[in-house]
């Protein structure tokens, strides 16, 4: 309990970086920034109504008049935005604590339930050494049957049958088998036959001690109707009866036949006490598995204090009932992040304590496992994604990430300033979890700062690296066969494009024009092409609209790229002439600070004239091509979003964010289906990337924690 | 997040600017630029990692300050991290040395002609010419150093993986050696950039993991003085 109660809570401080660390307000990240505006907000609203003041020659000394409308306004505004805020944080509070609650009343109903167990157990034992005792006594004093010896199974017999609806399932089959025992010996007792049975034995005791009496002989042929019953009961019985059938012509016979047949007793008496042994045993590794099944949960969590990786199950379990509370009429939607991410605070009990039931088979610490049990259970139709391999072996956040259009292999880029090339069926098989460790085939070296950015070919034999020292690096991929610590071959770094002059952010590439993508802090945007001598096609300047912080080529019209900035605009652009199509309705509906809503990654759909993009404020939002405007705007996250992903069909987006967890969502409803938290944080960022397999049924995540996960 | 748009030349998020407090570091001037945090106030699980970058970051030249852990610390997580920063750091001089240490004029790795390092990449160790041990060892450190096995955390680390990074630090150093004696170019610029063969003498020396007769790039004062034979 102790344990499971402080890996729980310990799981809470790692997991809920909004909830708790708001409050604190030293995180210089959030509340800062809207102290910030707010100041600035209060100095602009009452600075100028001040001058004003002072020149209409402080009429008016009242306070008031130092604010002016506009003031107000920003500062209600803000103090709105604040409480809201707070509000969620809270809910978000509210939501943990309740699932810890019913995370500690399954708990308690576990242990109650072994507690049921042992009690019925020792009172099986009781009865157990009760009728050895009267065994014994019987053997050593003839005369002494003692009464009360009966009661007990009586009393146990009904014990069982309470006990039983409660049981552990899995000790099921043993207590079917023991209720027909005890309902048998039920029977025989109101039938009165026990007692001949029990006076049967204690004359055959007697007359072994010399002690005979006639009269027991007829009660030994009125019983063999009993006896039949009784024996296909208890094995060792049929030997005893067969053999006592026989004699019966001398004293010395019945004296010696008597002998045997106690003897046989003996062996009667032992063998059912070891089979009473072996009942427990049974019945212990029984039990032992369920304490097992209700314990191992808690180790996992435990275990899995310093590792994600615990975290899924408890999100996981919430996600059936996303889609529920997403039904919401959209005035609900903005807030919540709160209430979805952590599910409804009605069924969550419900979710839990049922939950724990499944929780209690689990006995790998993996999330991965658990989300799948969990999902499978309550819905087998929906494919659900678990994480399987783990791609250790960066030193620092893993920027990007990009999979090979065909093979199962895919290319890392990190901080680190080396990107790695992965081969997912090259696994390390790895102790104590179902996931896989997955060692690089090869390290491409050539970048000396942190590697930002990363693109692939159409065909899989070369890849695009963006640095933060503005030089984009053309890699040509080796076979993902080799062997890491062959020699090095120099024709792998296949040359650079050098036009940037900043950290470049973004780079995409289009297989069907074969053309490259670059977006920088430089304030431009960079066109390349894939394979002619001077690569460089077009430079188009953008600074007008701000600093481009991702790029993408427009799928469903042929000659447009999109492009999103750091002041929250988000632009399409025509390919030839280098001029904005279409820009996009990101105009601040509420006059927010324009940085809150930065665009962190920006997706073109594969097929439909949608745009979607993820932004600073926690918020996925989706536009149309042709109009402009603003389909959906949600919030996706708990903490700003830094990637998406759609898949080569276009049906699922896939989100990360810095809230650590990846977030899949379904394109026609708007829903989330799937949250997996899947990495740590570090300097407060925690998830970079994320991608689709474009021909396989892999998706992947990058983290800030030098880490790259695989999911299937 | 902090790090948008990361620029040398465009200023960015006004938070940073109003915090004050900015990073030092010459080249990407914006792009860790956001407040420093007290070691006590990192609430991450990579705050080791968080705490050496920064102190990095604010003077890569401060190696007494860099590798002066935190009282509460852990002695081997500290080693350990400061292990995967220099593998990390050392990629640098990989890059540079890729361009010029070829496999037909540096056959062997080498530093001073007393010794033959073999690589240990290999299921038996192989005289592999100084640009593949190089990225050999590298690779293979970042392979150990991210084990699964060895160093399934990366916030308490066993007493039995603390001491595989004595030779990781052993094998590692025969970069800078090979660097020093044989390409002096490049690797008087890199440690003009990153003093990195500087703080690696003096963290293997504090904590012990290598002994000093190993330790024969002159690069420590006291030490230049008594072993003059290499700067010859």
């Amino acid at each position: 309990m102790g344990v499971g109660g402080s890996g729980f809570q310990k799981r809470r401080r790692s997991c809920g970086p909004a909830g708790v660390r708001g409050g604190n307000g030293c995180h210089g990240m959030r509340l800062p920034r809207m102290d910030e505006t707010s100041s600035q907000n209060q100095l602009a609203g009452s600075g100028s109504p001040a001058g004003v003041a002072n020149r209409q020659n402080l009429e008016e000394p009242n306070q008031r008049i130092q604010y002016s409308i506009p003031g107000i306004l920003h500062f209600i505004q803000h103090e709105w935005a604040r409480f809201e805020m707070e509000r969620s944080q809270w809910e978000l509070e509210r939501a943990e604590l309740q699932a810890k609650i019913a995370f500690l009343n399954g708990e308690r109903k576990g242990q109650e339930n072994l507690k049921n167990d042992l009690v019925r157990r020792i009172k099986m034992l009781e009865y157990a050494l009760k009728q050895e005792r009267a065994k014994y006594h019987k053997l050593k004093y003839g005369t002494e049957l003692v009464q009360g010896d009966m009661n007990p199974p009586v009393e146990e017999g009904g014990e069982e049958v309470r006990v039983d609806p409660d049981a552990i399932l899995s000790t099921n089959t043993n207590v079917s088998w023991k209720q027909s025992r005890h309902l048998l010996r039920q029977y025989l007792q109101e039938i009165g036959y026990t007692d001949t049975i029990i006076d049967l034995r204690s004359n055959r005791v007697r007359s072994l001690l010399g002690i005979s009496s006639g009269e027991n002989e007829e009660n030994h042929n009125s019983t063999p109707a009993v006896n039949g019953s009784d024996t296909t009961k208890r094995q060792p019985d049929p030997n005893r009866w067969n053999v006592s059938k026989k004699p019966q012509s001398t004293l010395e016979a019945q004296i010696r036949d008597a002998e045997k047949a106690v003897m046989e007793n003996f062996d009667f008496l032992r063998s059912e006490g070891m089979e009473m042994d072996e009942d427990d045993d049974e019945e212990d590794a029984e039990e032992e598995e369920d304490v097992h099944g209700l314990k191992s949960p808690k180790v996992a969590k435990t275990l899995d204090v310093d590792d994600v990786d615990g975290e899924p199950v408890e999100l996981d379990h919430e996600f059936p009932f996303l889609p529920d509370v997403e039904d919401n009429p959209p005035g609900v939607m903005g807030f919540g992040p709160a209430r979805r991410g952590y599910g409804g605070p009605g069924g969550e009990d419900d979710a839990l304590v049922e939950g724990l039931g499944e929780l209690a088979q689990l006995t790998v610490n993996n999330e991965a496992d658990a989300s799948y049990d969990i999902s499978s259970t309550k819905e087998n139709f929906r494919k659900t994604w678990t994480a399987k391999y783990t791609l250790r072996s960066h030193f620092d956040g893993v920027r990007a990430l990009c999979f090979h259009p065909q093979e199962p292999t895919l290319i890392t880029a990190s901080e680190d300033a080396t990107l790695k090339l992965w081969n997912l069926q090259k696994t390390v098989p790895a102790k104590k979890s179902a996931s896989l460790d997955v060692e690089p085939v090869y390290t491409f070296r050539g970048h000396l700062g942190p590697v930002l950015c990363l693109a692939m070919s159409g065909d899989g034999e070369k890849c695009y690296s963006g640095g933060i020292d503005g030089t984009i690096r053309i890699w040509n991929i080796p076979s993902s066969n080799i062997d890491p610590y062959d020699s090095y071959e120099p024709s792998v770094v296949a040359g650079s494009l050098s036009g940037h002059t900043d950290a470049v952010w973004g780079l995409t590439f289009n297989p069907q024009r074969q053309h490259l993508i670059s977006c920088a802090a430089d304030s431009t945007v960079r066109l390349w092409s894939a394979d002619t001598r001077s690569p460089l096609l077009y430079t188009y300047s953008v600074e007008r609209d701000g600093i481009p912080t991702s790029v993408d080529f427009v799928y469903e019209s042929s000659n447009q790229f999109v492009c999103s900035f750091n002041t929250a605009n988000c632009v399409i652009f025509d390919l030839e002439t280098g001029k904005p199509v279409m820009r996009l309705d990101t105009e601040p509906d509420q006059g927010s600070n324009s940085i809150s809503r930065q665009i962190n990654r920006v997706v073109s759909h594969p097929t439909l004239p949608l745009t979607i993009t993820g932004h600073e404020d926690r918020h996925i939002r989706f536009w149309d091509n042709n109009s402009g405007r603003l389909v959906q705007s949600m919030v996706a996250h708990l903490d700003s979003v830094t990637s998406l992903a759609v898949d080569p069909n276009g049906l699922y987006l896939l989100s990360g964010s810095h809230d650590c967890s990846i977030r899949l969502w379904q394109l026609d409803s708007k829903q989330c289906v799937q949250e997996i938290t899947a990495h740590r944080k570090k300097f407060d960022e925690s998830i970079f990337d994320v991608a689709f397999h474009p021909s396989k049924p892999y998706i992947a995540s990058a983290g800030a924690d030098a880490l790259a996960k695989v999911f299937v | 997040m902090p790090y948008w748009p990361l620029s040398g030349q465009v200023t960015l998020g006004l938070r940073w600017q109003q915090h004050g407090e900015y990073s030092q570091h010459p080249e990407y001037q914006n792009f860790y630029r956001w407040c420093d945090e007290a070691y006590e106030e990192m609430d991450s699980t990579l705050v080791v990692q968080q705490y050496i970058q920064q102190t990095i970051r604010l003077d890569h030249n401060n190696i007494d300050t860099i590798l002066n852990a935190p009282e509460t610390q852990d002695e081997g997580v500290w080693k350990y991290e400061h292990l995967r920063q220099f593998c990390m750091e050392l990629n640098g001089l990989a890059v540079r040395l890729q361009g010029e240490c070829q496999p037909s004029t540096c056959t062997q790795m080498t530093a001073t002609e007393q010794w033959i390092f073999l690589c240990a990449a290999h299921k038996t160790p192989k005289e592999c010419p100084a640009i593949d041990y190089t990225r050999h060892t590298l690779d293979g450190a970042a392979c150990l150093l991210n084990s699964n096995k060895y160093f399934p955390s990366r916030v308490s680390i066993k007493e039995s993986s603390v001491a595989k990074l004595g030779s990781v630090c052993r094998r590692v150093y025969r970069i800078f050696s090979h660097a020093y004696f044989h390409h002096r170019q490049i690797f008087d610029e890199f440690e003009t950039e990153t003093t990195l063969c500087r703080r690696f003498t003096v963290f293997v020396t504090k904590y012990n993991l290598m002994s000093r007769d190993n330790l024969i790039v002159p690069i420590l004062e006291d030490e230049s003085a008594g072993h003059g034979e290499s700067e010859a």
